[in-house]
C-alpha cells in the first residue's frame, strides 16, 4: 500500500475528534463511570470471603453462566467475582459504542455527501476510512488503558497489575475488533441502515453461540470471537492469547476493509440496491403504512432475532432448571416433587431476568419509530407530509401505534421463544400462563416508555435521546440490582421496579391499570405538544 | 369556481421568530385566482419560512395568514386538501422508488395516479422504477413536481423547484405552471432564476431580512426604478448632470455618446430637454428584474442608497 492513499489521514483523524468530541466524551465518561464505580464498590459489597463464597455459588449456576460466561477454576477472590461479572457485558457495550461510531463516520457520511466533498481536496482515497478505523482504535485503546488504571486504584482482593491491564486492553480490544467487522460491513452494504442490521445480526450469532457454548461445552467458545474475552481468564492464568487473536482479526478485517474500499465507488456497496416497483402497491396508501414500509426489515429482524434469543436462552432450561447438578445434597433433602418445585423456581428466577432483556430490547425499534417524528424531519422526509392533508393527530398517532405494536411484539416474541425452546428440552412442561404473567406483566412499562418518547417528541425534540439513558438505568437497575446490593429505592425510579417481580409473583391487575392510565397520559400530553409546536426544529 | 376577487392566500404583518431570532419581521402580500405570484430575495432571507409558516409547518408568532379564507395553522388540514407543495430541498425515503412515492403523495392528497401523471413522467423524463436513493437533486425535484403537477388543487405553492433541474425539464415546468395559470388556479413560485420569474410572473414581491421590500408588477416596480438611457446629441448638455433625477452620467471615448440613468418619474422633464438638444440617437433599455433585485439586496449600502 503506498502512502498517497492515505494522505491527510492524521489531518481528518484530528478533524474526526473535534466533531465528534461530545459523543466521544458522553461514551467514554458512562463506560468508564460504570466500570470504575463498580470496581470501587466491589469491595464493599463482596469483601468476605463469605460473601465471596455465596455470590460464587450463584454465579456458576448455568442460568448465571449464559448471562455472564464461564466462570475459570476456584478458588475465588473478591476480583474474580467482579471479572467474572463485568466482562461480557462490558464486551457487549463496547459492541454498542464502536457500531455506532463507526458505521457512522463510515457509512452515514457518504449519506450526507459530507466524504464527497472531503474526497473531493487532496486527501487520499483510503485516508478518510483509515481516519475512522484510527479514530475508534484511540477510543478503545484510551478506554482500555483508563480501566486497567482505574483498577489499580480500585485495588480490589486478589488483583494483580499483569490482570488489571489484561482486563482493560482487553476489553478495549474487543471492541475495537467489532468496530473492525462493522467497518466491513459497511463496506459491502450501501446504507448506515443495512450496515447496522447487519453489524447486529452477526453479533447475535456470536452471542448466541458464546452462551450456548458456555453452558454446554466452554472449549467451544474459543471458535466465538466474542467468547474470547471469557477466556483470558483474569486473574487466574491471565491469559494474554485471546488478545493477540483479536488483535490479529482486527488486522485482517482493517485490511479486508480497505480492500473492498479501494474497489468500489463512493456511495455505492458490493451489495447493490435493485430497481423496484413503478407504482406503489395499494397497501402504500398513508402514515402507518409508509412507516411499515420504511421500517419493515429491521422490525422483522427485530422480531426474529429476538425471538431466537428468547428460544437459544429457553434450549438452557434444563440444564438451568436442574437444581441437583448445581447441588447434588438436596437429593437426600428433599423429595422429588419438592425438588421439581425448586426447579421450577429456579427456572421462573431466570425468566424474570430475561424478561427486563427482552423488555428493554423490545423498547429499542419502539422509541426509535417515534422519534422518527423528529429524526424524519430534520432530514425533510416530512414535509411534504405536512402539506398534505394528513393531520398532525393522524401522524403522531401513525407512529405511536406502529412503536406499540412493534415493541409488544417484539416482547411477545421473546417470550414466545423461551416458551417454545424451553419446553422443547424440558421433560416437565413448563404453562404456557407462567410465561403470559411475564407478558403482561411487562405491557404496561413498555407503554409508559414509548409514553415518555411521545412527550419528549412533542414538547423536547431536541432532547429524544434522554430516554435511551432512562431505559439504559431501568435496564441497568433491574439486571445487576441485586448482584450490587443496590438500594430498594432505585427499582423504583423507572416502572420496571413496580411490577411485582412477574413470572415469580403474580401478575398485578391494579398496577396494571395504574400504569396503563400513566402511560395514556404521558402520550396526551406529548400530543398536545405536537399539535402547537414548530415542526421544522433548527 | 374561484372568485376572481377574493385573494387565495392573504398575509397580513406576518411575524415568527425562533428563540430571539425575527426570522419574518413584516410580511405582507395577497395572490389572487390565476395569478403567479414570484417571490424572490436572497438567501436567508425568510422565503422558506414564510412558505413554511402558511403551510402550517412553522407556527406563527405575529399577524395573520389565511388560505381560501381559513387560518393556516388551525385549520391546516382543510387547506391542505387543495393546494400542492413543492419544496425546495426534496428528500426521499432511500429505499423506495420515485414512482412508488409519486403515488403514494398523490394518495395523501386524495388524489390518483391518472394519465396526467403518466404524461408528466414522461415529460421530465423520470425513470421511476428507480429507488430514490439514486436519485440525483434534479429527480427528486421531478418526483416532488410530476405528484404536485398530477394534483388537481386550487393553489400551487413551489420553493426554487428548478434549481435542479436542466433547461429541458425546466422548460416543462414552465409550460405546466402556464396551464395552471390559464386554468385560473394561483401559484407562488419562489425562485433564485430571474429570468425564470421575469417571464412567468404577473406579481413579484421582494423579501428581505424577514420583510417585504417591494410588491407589485414588473411593470409597477420599473417605473420605481432608473432607465438607462444612451443618447448622442448635436447641441452640448451641459445642464444635464445638475439636473434631478440624473445619475451616473459619463461619455465614451470618444466624447460622443452619453450614458446615464435616469429615474422613471424624472424621464418626462429629461426627453424634453433632450429634444431641445437635438437627438442624433437614442436607446433606452428598461431596468431588467436584475437590475431591481441587485437595487433590493445591496444590504451592504442599507438597502436604500437609491431612494435618496
Amino acid at each position: 500500500m503506498n502512502s498517497e492513499k492515505f494522505q491527510k489521514t492524521g489531518f481528518l483523524t484530528r478533524f474526526s475528534f473535534k466533531r465528534d468530541w461530545l459523543r466521544l466524551s458522553i461514551w467514554a465518561v458512562v463506560l468508564i463511570g460504570f466500570f470504575v464505580g463498580v470496581a470501587a464498590k466491589f469491595t464493599g459489597l463482596y469483601g468476605s470471603k463469605a460473601a465471596v463464597d455465596q455470590i460464587i455459588k450463584t454465579l456458576k449456576t448455568p442460568a448465571m453462566v449464559s448471562l455472564f460466561g464461564k466462570m475459570p477454576a476456584g478458588p475465588y477472590t473478591t476480583a474474580d467475582v467482579f471479572a467474572s461479572k463485568m466482562t461480557v457485558f462490558m464486551a457487549i457495550i463496547a459492541a454498542v459504542m464502536n457500531f455506532y461510531f463507526i458505521i457512522h463516520n463510515t457509512r452515514g457520511e457518504k449519506e450526507s455527501g459530507i466524504l464527497e466533498m472531503i474526497q473531493a481536496h487532496s486527501v487520499g482515497r483510503l485516508a478518510n476510512l483509515a481516519a475512522a478505523l484510527l479514530e475508534v482504535f484511540i477510543l478503545n485503546f484510551g478506554i482500555g488503558l483508563i480501566y486497567a488504571i482505574g483498577l489499580q486504584f480500585a485495588n480490589l482482593t486478589g488483583t494483580d497489575t499483569n490482570g488489571n491491564f489484561l482486563l482493560g486492553l482487553g476489553l478495549g480490544a474487543v471492541g475495537f475488533m467489532f468496530a473492525t467487522i462493522a467497518a466491513v460491513i459497511a463496506q459491502l452494504t450501501d446504507n448506515s441502515r443495512s450496515a447496522t442490521i447487519f453489524s447486529y445480526l452477526i453479533f447475535g450469532i456470536m452471542y448466541i453461540a458464546r452462551m450456548v457454548t458456555d453452558v454446554t461445552h466452554p472449549k467451544y467458545t474459543w471458535f466465538v470471537p466474542m467468547g474470547w474475552v471469557e477466556k483470558f481468564s483474569t486473574y487466574k492464568q491471565n491469559n494474554w492469547l485471546p488478545i493477540w487473536l483479536m488483535l490479529g482479526l482486527s488486522l485482517i478485517m482493517v485490511l479486508l476493509t480497505f480492500y473492498l474500499n479501494s474497489r468500489r465507488d463512493i456511495g455505492s456497496g458490493m451489495i447493490a440496491t435493485r430497481p423496484g416497483k413503478a407504482r406503489a402497491s395499494a397497501l402504500l396508501r398513508g402514515p402507518i403504512s409508509l412507516f411499515w414500509r420504511l421500517n419493515r426489515v429491521s422490525i422483522i429482524v427485530w422480531f426474529f432475532g429476538i425471538m431466537i434469543l428468547g428460544a437459544t436462552y429457553g434450549s438452557v432450561f434444563n440444564t438451568i432448571g436442574d437444581i441437583l447438578k448445581t447441588n447434588p445434597m438436596f437429593k437426600q433433602l428433599l423429595n422429588t416433587s419438592a425438588i421439581n418445585a425448586a426447579n421450577l423456581l429456579i427456572i421462573k428466577q431466570f425468566i424474570a431476568i430475561l424478561l427486563i432483556v427482552f423488555a428493554a430490547l423490545a423498547l429499542v425499534p419502539g422509541i426509535n419509530l417515534i422519534n422518527y417524528l423528529k429524526t424524519g424531519e430534520n432530514k425533510g422526509y416530512l414535509e411534504i407530509i405536512h402539506a398534505t392533508p394528513t393531520s398532525r393527530l393522524k401522524l403522531f398517532c401513525s407512529v405511536i401505534l406502529l412503536a406499540t405494536i412493534t415493541s409488544v411484539a417484539v416482547l411477545f416474541a421473546g417470550i414466545y421463544g423461551l416458551y417454545a425452546g424451553g419446553n422443547a428440552v424440558m421433560t416437565h412442561h413448563l404453562a404456557w400462563s407462567i410465561f403470559l404473567r411475564g407478558f403482561l406483566g411487562y405491557l404496561a412499562p413498555l407503554l409508559i416508555f414509548l409514553g415518555i418518547s411521545a412527550c419528549l417528541v412533542g414538547w423536547l425534540p431536541k432532547l429524544t435521546a434522554l430516554n435511551y439513558g432512562y431505559l439504559v438505568v431501568g435496564f441497568f437497575v433491574q439486571y445487576f440490582g441485586k448482584l450490587l446490593k443496590l438500594p430498594d429505592w432505585t427499582k423504583k425510579i423507572t416502572p420496571f421496579g413496580f411490577i411485582n417481580q412477574v413470572p415469580v409473583k403474580n401478575f398485578d391487575v391494579a398496577t396494571f391499570w395504574f400504569q396503563i392510565g400513566i402511560a395514556v397520559v404521558l402520550i396526551i400530553i406529548g400530543y398536545i405538544g405536537y399539535r402547537r409546536r414548530d415542526l421544522i426544529i433548527n | 369556481m374561484l372568485n376572481q376577487n377574493t385573494p387565495i392566500l392573504h398575509i397580513d404583518h406576518l411575524q415568527k421568530n425562533f428563540g430571539k431570532f425575527h426570522a419574518l419581521k413584516n410580511i405582507t402580500f395577497d395572490i389572487y385566482p390565476g395569478e403567479v405570484f414570484g417571490f424572490i430575495g436572497p438567501n436567508g432571507a425568510g422565503k422558506s419560512t414564510t412558505i413554511r409558516t402558511i403551510l402550517g409547518i412553522l407556527r406563527a408568532t405575529g399577524g395573520r395568514a389565511t388560505i381560501f379564507g381559513k387560518d393556516v395553522f388551525k385549520d391546516a388540514v382543510e387547506i391542505h386538501k387543495r393546494i400542492a407543495y413543492v419544496p425546495g430541498d426534496v428528500y426521499l425515503w432511500p429505499n423506495l422508488t420515485g414512482g412508488e412515492i409519486i403515488d403514494l403523495f398523490l394518495k395523501l392528497g386524495h388524489s390518483r395516479h391518472t394519465e396526467k401523471t403518466d404524461q408528466l413522467i414522461k415529460l421530465f423524463q423520470l425513470d421511476p422504477t428507480k429507488k430514490a436513493r439514486t436519485y440525483s437533486k434534479g429527480n427528486r425535484q421531478k418526483v416532488a413536481l410530476i405528484a404536485a403537477f398530477s394534483t388537481n388543487a386550487d393553489f400551487y405553492i413551489f420553493d426554487e423547484p428548478t434549481s435542479g433541474l436542466d433547461p429541458l425539464n425546466e422548460e416543462v415546468f414552465q409550460k405546466e405552471v402556464l396551464k395552471l395559470k390559464q386554468a385560473g388556479k394561483a401559484v407562488l413560485l419562489s425562485s433564485h432564476i430571474l429570468s425564470e420569474v421575469e417571464k412567468m410572473c404577473d406579481n413579484i414581491g421582494i423579501i428581505r431580512n424577514g420583510e417585504i421590500v417591494e410588491t407589485g408588477s414588473l411593470a409597477q416596480m420599473r417605473h420605481l426604478t432608473r432607465t438607462t438611457i444612451k443618447v448622442q446629441t448635436r447641441d452640448q448638455t451641459p445642464e444635464l448632470s445638475a439636473m434631478t433625477g440624473v445619475h451616473n452620467v459619463s461619455f465614451d471615448n470618444n466624447n460622443q455618446i452619453l450614458t446615464m440613468s435616469v429615474d422613471s418619474e424624472h424621464l418626462e422633464s429629461i426627453m424634453s430637454y433632450l429634444t431641445q438638444k437635438q437627438i442624433v440617437s437614442l436607446q433606452a433599455t428598461l431596468p431588467t428584474l436584475e437590475d431591481l433585485f441587485l437595487r433590493y439586496y445591496d444590504s451592504s449600502n442599507g438597502g436604500t442608497n437609491n431612494e435618496q
